[in-house]
């Protein structure tokens, strides 16, 4: 039903259009009613609601845009709401909504449709629709609020329609947008919308663990860790492979979950680090250790969303572990601990998921040649030191310490263990088994089993029962450290595809143990 | 102001007023020592002059200051820190291995002066050896000041990094009685990460230093605690040293005064171990454990309470067979794994000679096999 402008003057009332639209706070989004009234008055356009910059802009781009798909922009007093009033507004994705309010509100389009819709998308100035990051949380979003279409771009489709139950209407152009709220088709899908979901995943290979020669304890310490989900160090001399060994971490884990992808998909998608469709590969982050704490954690100003987030149900990889700033790295436990990260701060407080495998990398002293001979040049100072850097409570979190070691013999000639591919599969294989022990308990791996479940699944034959007390009682094991030697033993047992923790497995978990007492352990 | 005259009054110094003068005499010409101790010889000899002799050689343009000085001394001049005590060697508890003319003329005691004379009159062991020691050499400086220890021989060391770090740690492990050589003032010698170490070694045990309290560490007292050392040990054992390194010096010292010298041989490739071959081609003993020095102390038939006869007879094949190629040098799991097809029996074998105590971890990830397991 539309109302002329001229008739809504006489009767003194404005006119009144609303639409639907979703910001994107941290990894959160927030439904937008965007409320536009229009009135007799001098020629004016005010939108009001906590709108960052990006959003006062869109006076400018809502108004050219339709001004040039050939519609008409009243000349009278405009005010654009965005409720709720209390909560910011970000990003240039409310264009479209306020576009087609506008248009309802002038009596260009019907008022009806727009309540059902949900409406997302930046405008040009020429009225073609551009994609918004964050798509796939605003789709969720939009099956959450009880809208059943959203109409967005094209290039934003195959990641809305990841969502099941909402239906996407992709539009190319603002006079697109009025046509579909008329009640006309969508624009036809572009050719990457037609492709499958999942298609992306198989593309260029990564690093392949077959590119490492020699370094078998390594190798095989990674399989472990990448098996249980365990976090691990790795230390040795510059040069030996630590980096590369940790780039290809991502590859012999086993592929993402449909939902742990819709959770990276999500989170990426936030970020801008992601060109539509499902993510396929896990993510991989490896921050620079000049990484402030905001910058790992979040919370900072345009950048809620920090490193460890960012490597949720991935890796994340610090090079160069001693050379991190120390508060950086203490802000690690928490989420290392919980798989979550709570980030307060004073204009916002949120709680992210940060469920990663922590991979670390660092020489064995300043000078990186320790226990090689006369390379090492560093004194006792200078390994107290470094050893006071990386001890602590973080050093605790760690399940398995690989030392590197620089060995002529292992160089191009020596042979790869194994394939990435090869790895994968045993890794796999070992994690169904976990995944299979431990669906009672809400969680995945190994690696987060607590004390409790600890004792429920991690069954000792006589022998190992032996050796794991006898590590207590020689001072070689703290508390901590049975729990996760326990932890460790168990995963290599299910690498083995064994239901029972051998004297070798706990062994093994033993000889992959963080040192015990790092600080002074050689002096006092 | 005669020799002699003991001085009870005020701070409670056991030592007589000149060997007090003396011993702040030398902290005040720190500075020229410092530059002279570089010629160790001629610096030995230096030490051995009459105070007045002294300032005429190194006071240089404080040489009528410090005459002066000399001249108003009173005991107070010299301060003690709480739990130290002075003691010269016109006493006579006085340890009788240092009175001689190159020795020191008084010491200052953490610990008390009669367990000091009851220490340095026990048979008494110097353990010296690098600051830079390998993993290998903590090993054998640990394994044999705790077997020394274990046996009732007094261990002497300083408290450098390295080596008599590791002997001192070694000896404290059996609650052995030990002897510190500061290099510098009782109460401010010691760096703080060495204190709890300091506080343990000086329960049982007695610091000493011969400049007063408040003296800093200094480069000369380091020079010249090597005469100390020298002296009040019967045998001094060279764990590790380089090729013309201090510790070397130190052994000269004790082979001029006609003490026995030993030393622990590594592998003849390590430069960590260069200075110790040097000693041994100059016929020097060679010492592989407590026993060895034992030995040398008491004659070829003596017992060697607690000695490493123990855990390694009962030890499985598989398990000796491994302990035998870490010794060999094949100490990391790659190097082990390389020669044997099972890599998880490798690692299981390790971790259970680390549980026996047989096995340690050094740097980077290294087995290093523990001597004589305590």
């Amino acid at each position: 039903m539309l109302v002329s402008v001229d008739e809504a003057e006489r009767k003194g009332t404005g006119l009144l259009a609303r639409a639907h639209t979703f910001t994107i706070e941290g990894l959160h989004t927030r439904h937008v009613t965007v409320e536009v009234d229009i009135r007799a008055g001098l020629p004016a356009f005010t939108i009001v609601g906590l709108a960052d910059a990006a959003v006062r802009e869109a006076r400018e781009r809502v108004r050219t845009a339709i001004l040039n798909s050939g519609y008409e922009f009243p000349a009278r007093r405009i005010t654009a709401n965005l409720a709720p009033g209390d909560i910011p507004k970000a990003g240039p994705g409310l264009d479209l909504a306020l576009a087609c309010a506008l248009l309802a509100a002038s009596g260009q389009l019907p008022g009806e449709p727009l309540e059902s819709h949900a409406l997302f998308g930046e405008l040009a100035l020429g009225g073609e629709v551009r994609a918004c990051q964050g798509t796939l949380a605003v789709a969720q979003a939009t099956q959450d609020a009880g809208l059943g279409t959203l109409v967005l771009a094209g290039a934003n489709a195959r990641e809305a329609k990841l969502v099941e139950g909402v239906d996407v209407l992709v539009v190319e152009r603002l006079s697109s947008a009025v046509r579909v709220l008329r009640g006309g088709p969508g624009d036809s899908p572009m050719q990457h919308v037609v492709e499958a979901p999942d298609a992306r995943g198989e593309q260029a290979p990564g690093p392949d663990l077959s590119e490492v020669r020699g370094q078998h304890h390594a190798v095989k310490a990674l399989v472990v860790a990448a098996a249980g989900g365990h976090n691990s160090l790795l230390s040795g001399p510059p040069g030996t492979g630590k980096t590369m060994l940790a780039q290809r971490i991502a590859s012999i884990l086993p592929s993402l979950t449909r939902p742990e992808a819709i959770e990276v998909t999500r989170i990426h998608s936030i970020t801008g680090e992601l060109a539509g469709g499902l993510a396929s590969a896990r993510p991989f982050r490896a921050p620079h250790h000049s990484i402030t704490t905001a910058g790992l954690v979040g919370g900072a100003r345009g950048r809620w969303v920090g490193e460890l987030v960012l490597a949720h149900n991935g890796v994340l990889f610090l090079d160069e572990l001693s050379e991190f700033a120390r508060p950086t790295l203490e802000a690690l436990r928490q989420p290392l601990e919980d798989g979550r990260v709570a980030v307060v701060r004073a204009h916002h407080s949120a709680v992210y998921p940060a469920r990663f495998m922590l991979v670390a990398a660092t020489n064995p002293c300043p000078c990186g040649y320790a226990g090689d001979g006369e390379r090492c040049r560093c004194t006792e100072s200078d390994m107290a030191r470094h050893r006071r850097r990386l001890s602590g409570p973080l050093l605790d979190r760690l399940d398995v310490v690989t030392h590197l070691e620089r060995d002529e013999a292992h160089d191009l000639h020596a042979t790869p263990l194994t394939s990435s591919e090869r790895a994968r599969e045993r890794v796999t294989a070992a994690r169904e088994r976990q995944a299979a022990r431990l669906k009672d308990d809400g969680v995945a791996v190994n690696a987060h089993m607590d004390v409790r479940m600890l004792l429920k699944h991690v069954r000792l034959d006589a022998n190992s029962e032996a050796m794991v007390r006898r590590a207590r009682e020689t001072g070689l094991l703290s508390a901590r450290g049975q729990h996760r030697v326990l932890g460790v033993a168990r995963t290599i047992a299910d690498l083995r595809g064994s239901e029972r923790v051998q004297p070798r497995d706990v062994g093994a978990a033993l000889a992959l143990r963080p040192e015990s007492g790092l600080e002074g352990s050689r002096a006092a | 102001m005669r020799a002699g005259v003991r001085v009870t009054e005020s701070n409670g110094n056991g030592a007589c007023l000149s060997c007090l003068r003396r011993s702040w005499l030398l902290s005040e010409l720190s500075a020229p020592l410092d530059y002279r101790c570089r010629d160790r010889g001629r610096f030995l000899s230096l030490l051995t002059l009459s105070d007045e002799d002294l300032v005429g050689a190194v006071g240089g343009r404080r040489r009528e200051e410090l005459q002066r000085a000399q001249a108003q001394f009173e005991a107070r001049n010299v301060p003690l820190a709480r739990g130290v005590e002075a003691v010269c060697r016109h006493d006579p508890s006085y340890p009788p291995a240092l009175k001689d003319p190159g020795a020191p003329w008084m010491l200052n005691v953490a610990g008390g002066v009669e367990r000091l004379h009851a220490l340095a009159t026990a048979p008494t062991v110097a353990i010296v050896g690098s600051s830079r020691a390998t993993d290998y050499g903590m090993e054998m400086a640990k394994s044999l000041a705790r077997g020394l220890a274990a046996s009732g021989v007094t261990v002497a060391t300083g408290l450098s990094d390295g080596i008599a770090v590791g002997a001192l740690a070694g000896a404290l492990e059996v609650g052995g009685g030990t002897i510190t050589v500061m290099a510098g003032g009782l109460d401010v010698a010691c760096p703080v990460r060495r204190r709890p170490l300091y506080q343990r070694a000086s329960k049982a045990g007695c610091g000493l230093a011969e400049v007063p309290c408040g003296c800093a560490m200094r480069r000369w007292i380091q020079a010249a605690r090597e005469r100390i050392l020298a002296r009040l040990a019967e045998l001094t054992v060279v764990v590790e040293a380089r090729e013309g390194s201090r510790e070397l010096a130190g052994a000269e010292t004790a082979q001029a005064l006609g003490r026995a010298i030993a030393a622990v041989p590594g592998r003849v490739t390590s430069p960590a171990s260069s200075g110790t071959h040097a000693l041994l081609m100059s016929g020097a003993r060679l010492v592989r454990g407590p026993a060895d020095a034992l030995e040398l102390l008491y004659g070829a038939d003596a017992q060697t309470p607690g000695a490493p006869a123990d855990a390694r007879t009962g030890l499985e094949p598989r398990l000796r067979d491994t302990l035998e190629r870490v010794g060999a040098g094949r100490d990391t799991p790659d190097k082990l794994a390389s020669d044997a097809e099972d890599a998880g029996a490798t690692l299981l074998a390790l971790s259970e000679l680390e549980l026996l105590g047989l096995l340690t971890r050094g740097d980077g990830g290294r087995y290093v096999p523990r001597h004589g397991s305590a």
